[in-house]
């Protein structure tokens, strides 16, 4: 596959991250091309959370680069994510559980929020609006998943599949551009595979995803373009089909004795 | 069965008092998931400067705004110089910091002030209401000080439930990686927390005051009281915090009237024991379960 930095909307070069005296992230270099569904796949260890934590400002590589929608990202901050465009999804859910499924959704875009924190503390009209705003976005976003007629409802009285739409409502409530999803299928039972697969295709080519997972068949059917980690190196990259044929995949996967 | 209802009434006003920093206390734990013991100290502070401001200005309400800026001023200042930097290595580090805070200020208002007992000017009639032939044992000090709890706790409600703000600090307070993934700047919610509860905390302090004395130490007998108000209504709960904090003001007023004042803060202790004994989680507080 040729390399065309102009159409990818993320770019990382030569991260490296050492954490607690292991090598976890030795110079990965990987590309998210705009309005495709990209796959990061390896074997547990492989780094692919801390890819995610590095975009993500959770973790601070220790050299290389992060490049999104053309700008060199230097002090990745968490809370500005969803400002520029990024939303991201936790391993599991991550759903506030005091927080009804509307006000978790809400939260999704409280970057939007203008008002500061006096006004909003003595409840000054505005505030009102804004509030409102935001609610009618969040229902919309509960509505697109399929769950608006759990909006009032706690996460802990859902089923789990649910609370995944829901996580997932959140992650769109702020319109992001890029979607980073980690482990969506985790959890998720055979029947509901179908319909997350149909659901992350339908916000492509508007949205761009990057998404980490360990259910294969899920990744090879919904994935535009794959990237594969292993030992903190990508050892491969390319279509489902160029990936799934791959031998240095299949060693990492199913071990030399495997793969022969 | 007359002295009961008088003693009961009696009450309402120390516990909403009590309340108030039951609420106080609950807001920092909400927070940062510190019981802040500072509280206190910080309370006993900005009624000292409180009544400064009295004395030059002569208005009691001046002086309220004062106590108030100072309050959320102090918050912050706790919040930001001491907790935070413990807090990052060790959560109980932090609790024993915020002891070190309350030692701190009580040396420092003795330093300023003094440690002589002040009298805090009282603003309204603390004499028992007169009516229907009879004085209550409930006087329009009182009746301002239930007024502005019930104030200060729907206030506070309606900015945890109906602003962003609100959502942000209940978010916070229960998962800080999700919540600054939703777009929320968490170190300044938690420190607006902080300056919020130092706001509930001067309100209290300004209000007690002028029914007690003024000391740098007058006011740890307060803590005992609404420390066990907060553990007994769930530590987390508003509403636990109030409800508490009058039931603890009505038992330490049928206390005193049937016994002594000085069996209050024992039975305080009991109560406290008995709830960690039976009920851990409080009597407003829930253990939140999800499947997995």
């Amino acid at each position: 596959m040729s390399d065309a930095d102009s159409i990818n909307l993320l770019e990382l070069d030569e991260i490296k991250v050492k954490l607690s005296g292991l090598q976890i992230l030795d110079g990965v270099t990987i590309r998210v091309p705009h309005g495709l569904v990209t796959g990061l796949i390896g074997p547990n260890g492989a780094g692919k959370t801390t890819v995610f934590n590095v975009i993500s400002g959770f973790v601070k590589q220790d050299s290389g680069s992060v490049t999104y929608d053309d700008k060199r990202l230097k002090h990745i901050k968490a809370h500005h994510l969803t400002k520029m465009g990024i939303s991201r999804t936790l391993q599991g859910v991550g759903l506030f559980s005091t927080l009804t499924a509307l006000e978790n959704v809400m939260l999704g875009g409280s970057a939007q929020v203008r008002s500061g924190i006096l006004s909003q503390s003595f409840a000054m009209p505005w505030t009102d609006v804004e509030t409102e705003r935001l609610r009618i976005a969040a229902m919309a976003a509960l509505e697109e998943m399929g769950v608006a007629d759990v909006a009032n409802r706690l996460p802990s009285e859902l089923p789990y599949p649910l609370q995944k739409k829901v996580a997932l409502a959140r992650a769109l409530v702020c319109d992001p551009k890029l979607l980073l999803l980690d482990e969506p299928a985790g959890g998720v039972g055979a029947a509901d595979m179908a319909d997350l697969e149909r659901l992350i295709r339908s916000w492509v080519p508007q949205r761009t995803v990057l998404l980490v997972e360990h259910h294969m068949e899920l990744v090879m059917s919904v994935c535009d373009l794959i990237w594969v980690l292993d030992a903190g190196k990508v050892i491969a990259w390319g279509t489902p089909d160029e990936v799934r044929n791959d031998p240095a995949v299949l060693a990492a996967y199913l071990g030399e004795d495997g793969a022969a | 069965m007359t002295n009961f209802i008088e003693y009961l009434l009696g009450g309402l006003g120390s516990g909403a008092i009590i309340a108030l920093m039951a609420l106080a206390l609950v807001l920092t734990w909400r927070a940062t998931r510190v019981v802040n013991f500072a509280q206190i100290g910080q309370a006993m502070f900005t009624t000292f400067i409180a009544l400064t401001v009295q004395e030059i200005s002569g208005s009691w309400f001046v002086a309220l705004v004062a106590a108030i800026a100072a309050g959320a001023l102090l918050g912050v200042v706790v919040q930001y110089l001491v907790l935070r930097p413990v807090k990052r290595s060790d959560t109980s580090g932090a609790i024993i910091a915020t002891f070190g805070v309350l030692i701190a200020l009580q040396a420092a208002a003795g330093m300023i002030w003094g440690g002589e007992q002040e009298a805090y000017p009282q603003p309204f009639n603390t004499a028992g209401i007169s009516a229907f032939g009879r004085e209550w044992p409930i006087s329009v000090y009182d009746l301002v000080v239930i007024g502005v709890t019930i104030g200060l706790v729907v206030g506070l409600s309606l900015l945890f439930t109906r602003t962003n703000l609100g959502l942000s600090m209940r978010a916070t307070a229960f998962n800080p990686e999700v919540a600054r993934l939703s777009g929320i700047r968490v170190s300044r919610t938690l420190t607006i927390g902080w300056a919020i509860a130092g706001v509930v905390g001067a309100v209290a302090g300004v209000l007690v005051a002028p029914i007690s004395t003024l000391s740098p130490n007058s006011f740890d007998i307060l803590l005992v009281f609404a420390f066990t108000a907060a553990v007994i209504g769930g530590l987390d709960s508003l509403v636990g915090a109030v409800a508490l904090g009058v039931g603890t003001g009505l038992v330490i007023s049928l206390v005193t009237g049937y016994s002594d004042s000085s069996n209050a803060p024992v039975v305080a202790l009991v109560l406290l024991a008995l709830n960690l004994l039976l009920k851990p989680d409080g009597v407003f507080g829930h253990t939140s379960s999800r499947s997995v």
